[in-house]
């Protein structure tokens, strides 16, 4: 799993490469970190490579989601696959995100 | 009941009851116009016996009469010539009359009384020859002043009239001193001068012991009365010569039909007559006699004539109203029967309303809808419960917890509504325990506990509980003195059972249960004794052997039960089901055989061996040709079930193992995940509300909401030192 961040001026892209299982969730925490810090702009979540999530990677995005209300930014998750949009859907995750 | 449909009712009662009164009417009229028509043959029978009875009476008391006056007027008539020839001899004159009394017991005396100067020597001469009560003959003179016995009618008419003449009765002062009648006749001497008159007298207390001697009815009066109406023989029995029937008509009530009757009697006439009589209604029978001019009768009052009759008419006309009376209260009673019989109906169909209630209440109690579960495919299960009543005793129940069938059939004692009462109970009581409690064994105990508790009418319950792992096809049971059910395997047989007491016969009872193992394609039937006795017309049971027949053949669970149903009626024919009778067919589809592969992967709790998931997930996913998001959610699932492992099992710092075993089969994936760390039950987690917005929703929790939905089956099992977690998905 690789979180590849792209800043710009208002705008942070963050790109999901991989699996975010329980281990891949742990090992980018130092990264998220730093998503984190950059909550008050809009993020974009890309997730066009991201291939699997499990509980712990949504808990990654519903911090991101719950830091960005907090610091007055925009998380924005883009391309997500079938099968993640059924996981968001079990959880009802499609909710909380705007999904592009 | 409906109001109207009352009136209806109380109509057709009212009708019945008019119908009823008029039939006892005509019954009536019917009877009593029989006994008049029977009562008027019968008064005129007794009537014409009556005065049969009455002319015979009056006819020998004429002829008794008749002979006392003959011999009398022979006599007399016998002596005229002596008489005659003593007129030269004067002396011997008085030896006529003692001649003639001596020779005639009727005549009690008897002179021949001179014609005043026809011997100038005898200017009058009478003398007197008579019986007095002793038999000797007294003699006396009639030739007083006192009696002068010329101005006598006695003496006069013969003379008058040249013939016999019969005086009428009279007290002969001065002669016989008694009553009596004379007979007297002119004598002439041989010039043909009237010279005397031959006398005879009768005793009238003679003529009275002949008329009152002989009586043709108890209450009759016999009267005998003279040529001028004079009584000679009274209704009082004695002669009253001063009174004439005459004198005593104006006393009588009916006086103008007495009045008759005295014109009758006195013109000689015979014949009978109706008249009140001593204030009675009477029948008067009369007759002349002959050559006296006297007349007889007889008055005989009606009730002695009809007495009789009317005595049994009487009695005819109690018995009568007396049938009559039964009649009537036999209708009434026949009619208060039948008003009972139609609110007993009217019970009746009220109760059947209720039983017809009751039995969708008890209906309603136990599962009925088949397939139970038609969303699962390892189980096929069916049942059907027919009562002999409306209601019944008898008792299924199934429903599935944590992955586990739990059932139970039972046969509550007796039959009816108490027997569904208790099945009610039991069958809730069944539910309360088993929430709680997984081992068929402490079901049966606690349910025996609490049954036999309140059990005060001494019912009990056989009963079988049963509680099959679906997911194992493990069947732990405990048989409370129900039939052993019928398993079937590789051949149909009878399920083993410890043969303990049935439920609710004493408290703290122990109950011994027992395990099998069910494979895939395994069934158990489970059935009431309605089944295996069920009896025909012969009472021949259904048996066992039938029942193992009958079982026989692939089917499903619910045409299983329909074959048996069918089965039994066409053995039991006409006779009527005797007993409750319940089936349970239970067909275990879950647990695979051999046709899928078996996996198992070792774990050691660190959180990055989720690594090693996809891999062993995605060999199984192609062993079954998975869908890549299928095999992407089982990955997800599973992942979320051994991170909670990882992270919870073991304290920190301490190493431990969980084992994942995988079991593919045709239509499932079953994972069981152990460990021998602390117990925990992640299924306990309560659930997450996905509804909630951001702000709200917490991180935890949401593993186990993922495996919830990802998996069909989630169980936990703390079981052996062991944490066992199987997760089952239908593919």
């Amino acid at each position: 799993m690789e979180l590849i961040i792209n800043k710009t001026d208002n705008k942070v892209v963050a790109r999901l490469v991989g699996r975010l299982d329980t281990p891949a969730s742990q090992d980018i925490a130092a990264d998220v970190q730093s998503l984190i810090e950059e909550a008050d702009k809009t993020i974009i979540l890309d997730c066009k490579e991201m291939s699997y999530i499990s509980s712990s990677g949504l808990r990654i995005f519903l911090t991101l989601r719950k830091a960005a209300a907090d610091k007055g930014g925009h998380i924005i998750v883009r391309d997500i696959n079938d099968d993640i949009r059924g996981v968001f859907m079990m959880t009802g995750f499609l909710n909380l995100f705007e999904i592009r | 009941m409906k109001r109207k449909d009352k009136i209806i009712n109380l109509n057709i009662i009212k009708r019945s009851a008019l119908e009823g009164l008029m039939l006892v009417v005509v019954a009536a009229l019917a009877l009593e116009a029989s006994s008049l028509v029977q009562y008027y043959f019968s008064q005129k029978g007794i009537h014409e016996e009556a005065a049969m009875r009455a002319q015979a009476q009056l006819e020998a008391a004429r002829s008794q009469i008749s002979d006392v006056i003959n011999q009398t007027e022979s006599a007399v008539h016998n002596s005229e010539w002596i008489a005659e020839w003593c007129l030269e001899v004067p002396d011997s004159i008085p030896r006529v009359s003692q001649r003639l009394v001596e020779d005639n017991p009727v005549t009690v005396g008897s002179t021949v009384a001179l014609v005043p100067g026809y011997i100038s020597s005898l200017p009058l001469y009478s003398p007197y020859v008579y019986r007095d009560g002793s038999d000797s003959l007294i003699f006396r003179s009639l030739a007083t002043e006192e009696y002068d016995y010329p101005s006598q009618e006695w003496f006069t008419k013969p003379l008058e009239t040249g013939k016999g003449y019969w005086s009428e009765p009279y007290v002969d002062e001065g002669g016989g001193e008694m009553l009596m009648v004379t007979y007297s006749v002119p004598i002439h001497d041989k010039k043909g001068l009237p010279a005397a008159v031959l006398t005879a007298d009768i005793s009238l207390d003679w003529l009275k012991e002949l008329i009152q001697g002989t009586r043709i009815y108890p209450n009759a009066s016999n009267i005998l009365i003279s040529r001028e109406g004079r009584f000679m023989v009274s209704p009082r029995g004695d002669a009253a010569l001063e009174t004439t029937v005459n004198d005593v008509v104006g006393q009588q009530d009916d006086s103008m039909s007495f009045k008759k009757l005295n014109q009758s009697m006195l013109s000689g006439e015979s014949g009978s007559m109706q008249l009140e009589f001593r204030g009675q209604k009477s029948h008067v029978f009369f007759s002349p006699v002959d050559r006296t001019g006297w007349s007889m009768c007889i008055i005989v009052p009606d009730s002695d004539i009809f007495g009789s009759i009317r005595r049994i008419g009487f009695i005819v006309l109690l018995l009568q109203v007396l049938g009559l009376g039964m009649i009537i209260l036999i209708l009434s009673s026949f009619a208060r029967k039948q008003l009972q019989y139609k609110k007993l109906n009217e019970n009746k169909q009220r109760m059947e309303g209720e039983l017809h209630i009751a039995r969708g209440i008890q209906m309603s109690m136990v599962p009925k809808t088949f397939p139970p579960f038609p969303k699962r495919n390892d189980l096929d299960m069916s049942a059907a419960i027919i009562p002999a009543k409306e209601v019944g005793g008898d008792l299924y129940d199934f429903y599935i917890r944590d992955e586990k069938l739990f059932f139970c059939i039972g046969d509550v004692s007796g039959k009816g509504v108490p027997a569904s009462l208790v099945m009610a109970v039991t069958r809730t009581t069944f539910r309360t325990v088993s929430a709680h409690e997984s081992d068929p064994q402490s079901i049966v105990s606690q349910m025996n506990d609490i049954l036999a508790d309140m059990n005060e009418n001494n019912m009990f319950v056989t009963f079988f509980c049963g509680v099959l792992d679906l997911v194992t096809g493990h069947l732990s049971y405990c048989n409370a003195g129900h039939n052993p059910p019928m398993i079937l395997t590789d051949g149909i047989q009878t399920l083993q059972v410890v043969p303990n007491l049935p439920l609710g016969i004493m408290c703290g009872m122990t109950f011994q249960g027992q395990e099998i193992d069910l494979n895939y394609d395994d069934a158990i039937f489970l059935y009431t004794d309605g089944l295996n006795e069920a009896e025909n017309a012969e009472h021949e049971q259904f048996g066992m052997e039938r029942i193992a027949s009958v079982l026989h053949g692939r089917k499903s669970a619910q045409d299983h039960l329909k074959n048996i149903e069918v089965k039994v009626k066409e053995f039991v024919g006409e006779a009527p089901q005797s007993d409750d009778l319940t089936l349970l067919f239970i067909h275990y589809l879950a647990k695979e055989g051999d046709s899928g592969g078996s996996h198992r992967l070792v774990l050691v709790n660190d959180i990055h061996q989720i690594s090693l998931l996809p891999d062993f997930i995605q060999r199984i996913a192609d062993e079954k040709q998975l869908a890549p998001g299928v095999t992407m959610n089982v990955n997800l699932a599973l992942e979320e079930a051994v991170t909670n492992v990882i992270l919870y099992a073991y304290p920190p710092g301490t190493e431990g193992t969980l084992e994942i075993r995988a079991t593919v089969g045709d239509h499932s994936l079953r994972f069981t995940i152990s460990d021998e760390g602390q117990p925990f039950d992640p299924t306990a987690a309560p659930e997450v509300d996905t509804n909630q917005g951001f702000a709200q929703r917490r991180i935890g929790g949401l593993g186990i909401h993922l495996v919830r939905q990802i998996m069909d089956n989630v169980r936990y099992e703390w079981k052996d030192g062991k944490n066992l977690l199987t997760l089952i998905k239908y593919i």
